[in-house]
């Protein structure tokens, strides 16, 4: 039987990080913003038992393609890695034409810290990454998250990075207004300059 | 989590974008169902933590976190049988508990709706087995519905209260974890009333059903399905969609995957997806498989549908090859993605899989070693010190029966207080089972809420049958690993209502436990390993079982309380001169708040993460860990 691939209608972004950094709660955020957008959105989460400092890892699917919340090997358009172990340890979900985002502040797995097993070295990360995506964007969210005045803002630097690299078609109007509507009193201030120097990290790249 | 305000809005055609367990909260309200009991279970918790937050402000609503799973199932179907509509939910393996009240239920039947939730979890993202609940429903006579995502999980919910009511039988409402866990918009319909009270009216030849009235039950609940096969036959939550000669038949989450590899594939099929899948529209199947010479069945877990479908095939004689799990195309293990439904639908039409994906693996294989990252006790988690206790007392010599909650997490090293589990309760149980056999010290845990739910009944045969057994029971307030449902012991109610609590060391001496003692694990780490040390030379002495609770908030909720009220704590450094760099703090303790310094090999302390519980000071023997001032 004959069968055309086609490429469908949808863009997929993955966000990986450790649970507590806020991946859950950034998926949320931007699939709102592309809800109130009106894109068709779906989102895939993890719960329970990962969330307690595992590895964990949200998909958001926007388009009229997007069914089911699963971003398989080689179809992710962006990647959004939290901690740069935890960006390798999902790269393979990246299309050949796809972009990394990611954060460069390490959280050190137990399993390091106790000597078990070892940290590989940031440029061996990167080395990493490349063999499956050309752009890559690094950043230390974490001290802009820490500037802009909390180390939890760090996922609205993400968000805001998100934004600002023009991969993803939400306005920085729909972003910041779903950001101020998500974080009450003097969280809204905190997360929305976490998200303008985010995305001044990466709307002046020319990937 | 989405606030309890935006899924109380009474705005019709609404577009919110909301979890599928949310859409089911929300769906309670669009029903009218009055009553909901249920014991958490990941993945089905946000439905109760919605409607948690939801049940003060909803007039003529009853939501209740019951002690588990078989009592939440009496109390609903007890209400569903007085008149008013009501839902029981939980995880795959909660339903085990309530298969006993769920199979005579299918007899007696019900007077309103009533809906069992049960969230299956392949691949066993948070649960201990993989569970496929739809063969309850097979077993017990059920009619069975599977939504695919959080739009049908609310608009099908409407159906099956109505499709309960016209069968007088309950439904099983079976959803799996990327359902439950998925994000979409979901659009509100109106809300409907609930009555304020019902009447219960008598007619015990129904519902006691001793010998004699179970005997005429049955044929009544077959007759009842018999009903459900036509309903199954003509409802629009079986249909088909798309046309080709090539057939596929799927439910639940499968039928995304399915668009999505035709879509990718460029191929042209004809899909039939089913919403009710028992009692299957066996008429409509048929046709189906007689129109398509090649007919492929997408399922995850158990060839549930594929099973039958070939009887049906058989049964009709009809002429069509069925593809599926028994030819080896679809695995039975773990949850299914596009990427494998693309993968056999290829191979089964004889075409090239758009994506080659071997490269990829094969690319992946060359990356390198990551270090695993685990889920662990978080920072600050007063477990991690009563653990280290019991460690530290017994050597890692004695056995560690463990339970269902966060500290099952303590499996893994440095701790390695996990060496059997069955289910909620187990580690009791288990624990009288090992000490009856051999002449080790046992020590098992056990959460709170655990306790409550499934631990009772294990330590009253415990203190009846003198089983030599060291208890601890982990009291961190919260069933935290599903996200801090309240439970008997916390002193809340699922209506929002402030009780009394039980209190748990009364509870033990109730049962005729004789040694009660409770400490706060975070007081003083010496005092801890004492108090363990006098458990277990108490147990040995005098072969009896012995508990002691070891009682301290969950860190979560001690760093929420504090954000809460505005406290800051000062928090823990290690102070470079004084560290050896020994790692005993890591090796024995291994908080992730702590690494080490890669160039100077002394320990450190991520203030980011530490919660000053303190814990690690007292590991230190060079007192090398001290509190920053304020
Ligand atoms: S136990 Fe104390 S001395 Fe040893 S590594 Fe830890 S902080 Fe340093
Ligand atoms: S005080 Fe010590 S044990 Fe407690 S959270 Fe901080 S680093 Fe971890």
């Amino acid at each position: 039987m004959d069968c055309n691939t086609h490429d469908t209608d949808v863009f997929n972004l993955v966000i990986s990080g450790v649970g507590g950094q806020g991946v859950l709660t950034l998926a949320e955020v931007l699939s709102r913003a592309a809800l109130s957008e009106n894109h068709n959105v779906r989102v895939g989460e993890i719960h329970g038992m990962a969330q307690r400092g595992g590895h964990v890892v949200c998909t958001v699917r926007m388009g009229p393609d997007a069914y089911g919340p699963i971003v398989d090997a080689g179809t992710a358009h962006l990647i959004v890695g939290f901690e740069p172990v935890e960006t390798l340890r999902e790269v393979e979900l990246v299309r050949p034409d796809g972009y990394i985002i990611m954060n460069q502040h390490i959280q050190h797995p137990v399993a390091v810290s106790m000597g078990k097993a070892d940290y590989p070295p940031i440029d061996e990360i990167i080395s990493s990454l490349r063999k499956f995506a050309n752009h890559i964007f690094d950043f230390n969210a974490m001290s802009l998250a820490e500037s802009a005045g909390n180390p939890q803002s760090m996922n609205m630097v993400m968000f805001g990075a998100i934004i600002g690299s023009g991969l993803v078609s939400i306005s920085k109007e729909t972003a910041l207004a779903t950001v101020a509507a998500s974080f009450p009193g003097r969280f809204e201030e905190i997360n929305t300059r976490a998200f303008e120097s985010g995305y001044a990290a990466t709307s002046v790249l020319k990937w | 989590m989405v606030k309890a305000k935006v899924l109380l809005e009474d705005s019709v055609g609404k577009k919110v974008l909301l979890l599928a367990n949310e859409a089911i909260a929300r769906g309670v309200l669009e029903a009218g169902v009055r009553l909901v009991a249920l014991y958490p279970g990941t993945p089905s918790s946000e439905i109760g933590n919605s409607l948690y937050q939801m049940s003060p402000h909803i007039p003529n609503f009853y939501f209740e976190f019951s002690a588990n799973e078989k009592v939440a199932l009496e109390v609903a179907g007890a209400s569903a049988i007085s008149g008013a509509r009501s839902m029981m939910v939980c995880k795959g393996p909660g339903l085990n508990v309530a298969a006993d009240p769920l199979l005579t239920l299918a007899y007696v039947g019900i007077r309103a709706g009533l809906v069992i939730v049960v969230a299956d979890d392949p691949s066993m993202w948070s649960s201990q087995n993989e569970n496929d609940s739809r063969y309850y429903a097979l077993m017990g006579n059920l009619p069975l519905m599977e939504p695919s995502d959080p739009s049908e999980a609310k608009s099908m919910l409407l159906v099956a209260y109505d499709l309960s009511e016209q069968l007088e039988l309950p439904i099983l409402f079976r959803t799996t974890t990327r359902v439950n866990h998925s994000r979409s918009g979901v659009e509100y319909g109106p809300i409907r009333d609930r009555p304020e009270y019902v009447q219960f009216e008598k007619d015990p030849l129904r519902f006691v059903p001793v010998p004699s009235v179970a005997r005429k039950r049955h044929p009544w609940l077959l007759e009842q399905m018999e009903k459900a096969r036509s309903i199954s036959e003509s409802t629009e939550l079986n249909f088909t969609i798309g046309s080709g000669e090539l057939g596929i038949i799927t439910s639940g989450v499968s039928y995304n995957y399915v668009l999505e590899s035709l879509k990718i594939l460029g191929v042209d099929a004809e899909v039939f997806k089913i919403g009710v899948t028992n009692p299957l529209p066996e008429r409509m199947i048929c046709d189906f498989l007689r129109r398509h010479k090649k007919t492929i069945i997408v399922e995850e877990l158990e060839p549930f549908l594929e099973t039958q479908i070939r009887s049906f095939a058989q049964h009709h004689s009809i002429d069509v090859e069925i593809y599926g799990k028994q030819q080896g195309f679809f695995p039975r293990v773990y949850e299914y993605s596009p990427r494998i439904v693309t993968t056999a639908i290829s191979k089964i039409i004889g075409c090239n899989t758009p994506i080659n994906w071997d490269d990829i693996d094969e690319r992946a294989q060359s990356l390198p070693d990551l270090p695993p990252r685990p889920p662990l006790l978080c920072p600050g988690c007063p477990h991690r010190a009563s653990y280290y206790g019991i460690r530290a007392v017994t050597r890692g010599k004695a056995i560690y029966p463990s339970d269902i909650g966060c500290y099952t997490l303590s499996i893994a090293p440095p701790l390695e207080t996990a060496d059997i589990l069955f289910d909620m309760g187990s580690s009791i149980s288990t624990a009288c089972g090992i000490a009856r056999v051999t002449n080790q010290d046992v020590v098992a845990t056990i959460g709170d809420s655990t306790f409550f739910a499934s631990g009772l009944p294990g330590l009253a045969s415990a203190v009846y049958n003198q089983h030599p057994i060291a208890l601890v029971i982990l009291d961190n307030r919260t069933t935290a690993m599903t996200g801090h449902q309240p439970h008997p012991g916390t002193g809340i109610t699922g209506m929002q209502k402030h009780v009394e609590p039980l209190d748990i060391e009364k509870v033990c001496r109730g049962l005729g436990v004789e040694y009660v003692k409770t400490i706060d694990p975070l007081d003083s780490l010496t005092s801890l390993v004492a108090e363990v040390r006098e458990l277990v030379k108490w147990v040995r002495e005098n072969k009896r079982p012995g508990v002691l609770i070891s009682k301290a908030p969950c860190a979560l909720l001690t760093v929420a309380e504090r954000r809460r009220s505005g406290i800051t704590v000062p928090p823990y450094y290690v102070d470079p001169d004084l560290c050896t760099a020994c790692r005993r703090c890591l090796d024995r303790l291994a908080c992730p708040a702590m690494y080490l310094d890669s160039e100077t090999g002394k320990a450190v302390i991520d203030e980011t993460l530490c919660t000053s519980c303190g814990t690690c000071v007292y590991v230190c023997p060079h007192k090398a860990i001290l509190q920053k001032e304020e």
